[in-house]
């Protein structure tokens, strides 16, 4: 699935690119494996490099010496580190993690693949929250340059983004939940509603919406709107900010000069000429923001109890179960890999001075 | 250049669905079976019910939903081995004995009685005829044999076969459909106790082969209890429904739904939310708790905690290998003063490491130093060789993270109470769990270090014999390797552990026992310091029984059992 939008994006570039950026896409592409290499190298590097023995912290007191050489030897971590990473390098090409350390041992594919539905139905909406909060009041913000609004705007986007993801969704939990009573304070899904959900994608806004089971569908938005907001809030203000300057930049250009002496009117220059351009560099950062949005899931997800990538990695953090915790790290490095490539390719495209 | 707008329009798009796509290469070869089969079983009941509410309400399912922060490992009994897990396995099932409720005294479950070898190592069952698991299949002795040897040799990663079947359990047979015999590797006074356990309490062998363990299996899933689990989505929640095949009373509701919460603070407002009937395991923070008793129409109950904290001494490093600076340490801790000022008085004082109510408990270490008394710890320091101007440096080793969020409160106190001596300089180790626990346990680095314990089954042998025997995780007090006794006190308090283990007779077992604390505290082989009580909150429409022990708290007793078949809710 992750390769469908970077495969349109590849196939508009080899059916109506040039040879050059034909060059500049395969370059790229070439590079993101081994960017994906070392990013899990240095997941296995790191965790190995923590002392203590995953298999003891795991286990506790209760783990007889037997049991626990046991685990270890059908774990491999018997074996020299050489040949651990090896296979750990197997397994991220296979995209095949192994069990997990702690209680039933599962597939860890399996487990990643139980939750991620639920990141995505957190991360997709909460983006978009962040661009449309960050890109029309950044837009707003740049041409009322150094007035009120635009202060007021910029006061905005510092506090919403130097807020700790913890606080602010404790405090709309408080306000809007336990107060006013508006919204659920946790969970996807109200829990006796939830029984009547079939779920076939696990993302439960489209399996509600295929059913047809609108009191499970308003339950799911229900209980989507304090994190989504909590999320989308904490990253609309980088958004803001850098929409605010590359829309200041290119107001600045003649041609928006040029259009202004024609007597296009105010709103038209700055929404239709300068915001288009400025987009270009916007663009490049949602790329970048992958990994902040990652990282801010991690959190919203403990916060809200939502039973997500996030979720698992802090729980499975906290039994030490490494070769979980190694697995999502790996999956998350893959995915902001992914995604950089697939923005580059799209930035190439729009701005050819960035090819090779 | 509009056409480049649109470019630029569409590839934003595209990277939002690169999002919704990314990873689901991962994911929906893989998960997507396990997740649909969960929910396609109970999705006829109750999708049904939910599409017909448009033209007739049907009548609503009686539910109490039950919040928790403990997560699932596994099902599987042969395998399980966490508290959680065992929740829900002896309320899906019942063993061959079970704990009435509210108490840890043992009642007839699946056997309708016992018979006890006179040698104590031959135990007979006598099965009950009606007991059925949840898809109709009949229990019989052989079945129930095939399940503790499915459970003594796949022996999973918990372990728990060779923890709580193999170091028992000689054989074990069924000369008939209704009889299942037991035959010891030594006459266990506690064997009763461990069949009761989860580990003892059988699987349905049409989901359980008997040679593969089945961590999750795909729902409806049986034991031969009270309720079948008919949905279970991992990270969110767990439905419950009564097995009509159970052999007992029918439960009082039509439904469990359990559900699942990170952390305390969002269980206790989902709480207050109305979101859940009832939270338990585990909101332990004080100032939460408080919290929640100023909320008009929930109960906040306290259950007497087999969840214990201590320090545990290396006897085999200076200079804690000096009895007298053991005794001193005994004497300077002051229990109530951490209990009062960093629990705020949620925890109890715990002044022998057999916890109050359980078998044979005493206060031996509260009788033995009076705890705390400054003159007495400064005696035993002289007697050491320290003084005022040469002070005992003592290295309390901690980690900071893995029992919550007082423990460094915790240990700046202790801090406080040893220096208080005059004759003590307390240097406070910080280390990460992963480091910590094999270095204690190992009886390597540490001298005096933080760490707890909870039961596996409740009886004070489990109490005592894991920190004396075989190295006695990290105290040192025998040999690890030979488990030969290292000083003579050390195998008094050896024999004495064996006598009462293997004796059949409670009142004997008492005795022992209550020596045993004894010679304990005088050894100082560990310092019990307090146990956490455990809360269930719940609002005013829940019940438990009325007429079984500790209703109050919704019959959550020292064995620790919420028995959601006693559960009710009005309105």
């Amino acid at each position: 699935m992750i390769g469908i939008p970077a495969g349109i994006a590849l196939l508009y570039v080899f059916v109506r690119g040039s040879a050059g950026l034909r060059r500049y896409v395969i370059t790229r592409v070439l590079l993101t494996i081994p960017m994906i290499f070392i990013l899990a190298s240095l997941v296995f590097l790191v965790l190995r490099a923590i002392p203590g023995d995953p298999v003891t912290s795991s286990l506790g007191p209760k783990g007889s010496p037997e049991l626990k050489q046991r685990l270890r030897t059908e774990l491999g971590l018997e074996d020299p580190m050489i040949v651990q990473y090896g296979r750990f390098l197997g397994e991220v090409v296979t995209l095949d993690f192994g069990r997990s350390l702690v209680g039933g041992r599962r597939r860890i594919v399996d487990e990643m693949g139980e939750r991620f539905p639920a990141t995505l139905e957190l991360i997709v909406p909460a983006a978009l929250m962040a661009l449309l909060l960050g890109i029309v009041p950044g837009t707003f913000a740049a041409s009322r340059r150094r007035r009120t609004a635009d202060y007021s705007l910029r006061l905005y986007s510092v506090i919403v983004y130097s807020m700790p993801i913890f606080w602010l969704g404790l405090l709309l939990q408080l306000l809007f939940a336990v107060h006013l009573g508006w919204v659920p304070v946790a969970g996807r899904i109200d829990a006796v509603v939830g029984t009547t959900v079939h779920r076939t994608t696990n993302i439960l806004l489209i399996d509600t919406l295929l059913t047809g089971n609108w009191p499970a569908f308003w339950s799911v938005v229900h209980h989507l709107i304090l994190p989504v907001i909590t999320l989308g809030l904490i990253l609309s203000g980088v958004f803001l900010r850098l929409t605010r300057i590359n829309v200041i930049e290119t107001l600045q250009q003649d041609y928006i000069t040029a259009a202004r002496a024609r007597g296009v009117k105010e709103w038209v220059v700055v929404y239709r000429h300068a915001l288009k351009n400025a987009m270009i560099p916007v663009i490049t950062l949602i790329g970048l923001q992958v990994a902040i949005l990652l990282a801010g899931a991690v959190l919203t997800e403990t916060v809200f109890s939502w039973p997500g990538m996030g979720r698992y990695l802090v729980e499975r953090i906290s039994v030490r179960d490494y070769t979980a915790v190694q697995s999502v790290i790996t999956m998350f490095a893959i995915f902001v890999a992914l995604i950089s490539l697939a923005v580059d390719i799209v930035y190439s495209l729009l701005d050819p001075r960035v090819r090779y | 250049m509009r056409r480049r707008f649109w470019v630029v329009a569409l590839f934003a798009v595209l990277a939002m669905v690169a999002a919704a796509c990314g990873g689901g290469a991962t994911t929906t070869t893989t998960a997507a079976p396990a997740t649909t089969a969960a929910t396609t079983t109970t999705a006829p009941t109750t999708t049904t019910t939910a599409a017909t509410t448009t033209t007739e309400a049907p009548p609503s399912p009686k539910t109490i939903i039950i919040g928790t922060t403990d997560t699932i490992a596994e099902f599987d009994s042969a395998d399980a081995y966490s508290v959680r897990d065992w929740e829900i396995i002896r309320n899906t099932g019942v063993g061959l004995l079970t704990f009435a409720p509210g108490t840890t005294d043992l009642v007839p479950g699946i056997a309708k009685s016992y018979d006890v070898s006179d040698d104590g190592k031959t135990y007979t069952f006598h099965l009950r005829d009606d007991v059925k698991f949840g898809d109709g299949l009949a229990l019989t002795a052989p079945m129930y044999v095939d399940h503790i040897h499915r459970m003594l040799t796949l022996d999973g990663s918990g372990g728990v076969g060779g923890a709580l079947g193999t170091p028992y359990i000689d054989t074990v047979s069924a000369p008939d459909d209704l009889t299942v015999v037991f035959q010891l590797k030594d006459a266990f006074g506690y064997f009763p106790q461990i069949v009761a356990g989860a580990p003892y309490i059988p699987m349905d062998p049409n989901q359980f082969p008997q040679d593969a363990l089945v961590e999750f299996p795909d729902p409806p899933f049986y034991g031969v209890g009270p309720w079948t689990v008919t949905d279970y989505t991992i990270g969110e929640q767990m439905v419950l429904e009564p097995n009509e095949f159970y052999f007992g009373d029918k439960p009082k509701v039509d439904r469990i739904i359990i559900k699942d919460y990170s952390d305390a603070q969002t269980m206790a407002l989902a709480l207050q939310n109305h979101e859940i009937d009832i939270a338990w395991r585990t909101i332990a923070q004080p100032d939460l708790l408080e919290q929640l008793k100023g909320v008009d129409g929930l109960t906040v109950a306290t259950v007497p905690g087999g969840s214990i904290r201590y320090l545990i001494i290396n006897h085999a490093l200076s200079p804690t290998d000096d009895s007298n600076v053991r005794k001193a340490l005994a004497y300077a801790l002051d229990r109530d003063d951490i209990v009062d000022r960093v629990s705020g008085g949620t925890w109890e004082p715990l002044y022998s490491m057999d916890p109050p109510g359980f078998l044979g408990a005493t206060e031996a270490f509260d009788t033995m130093y009076g705890s705390p008394n400054l003159d007495k710890a400064k005696e035993a320091l002289k007697a050491a060789g320290y003084s005022e101007s040469n002070k005992l440096e003592l290295q309390l080793s901690f980690p900071p993270q893995h029992y919550g969020g007082t423990v460094s409160d915790t240990m700046q106190v202790l801090k406080e109470q040893f220096e208080a001596t005059g004759m003590i300089n307390v240097t406070l180790n910080s280390q990460e769990w992963s480091t910590y626990i094999g270095a204690v346990i190992g009886g390597a680095d540490y001298t005096v270090s933080l760490l707890g314990w909870f039961f596996d089954y409740p009886d004070p042998s489990n109490y005592l014999e894991p920190f004396v025997l075989n190295g006695g995780l990290g105290t040192m007090v025998t040999d690890p390797d030979t488990g030969e006794a290292l000083s003579d006190e050390a195998a008094n308090l050896v024999d004495l552990l064996k006598q009462a283990a293997t004796s059949t007779d409670q009142a004997k077992r008492a005795d022992l026992y209550g020596q045993a604390q004894d010679v304990y505290a005088d050894l100082v082989v560990t310092i019990p310091m307090w146990f956490e009580a455990e809360h269930v909150i719940y609002w005013d429409n829940i019940s438990g029984s009325a007429t079984d022990a500790n209703p109050q708290s919704l019959n959550i007793g020292p064995s620790f059992d919420l028995n959601y078949a006693l559960l009710d809710i009005t309105g």
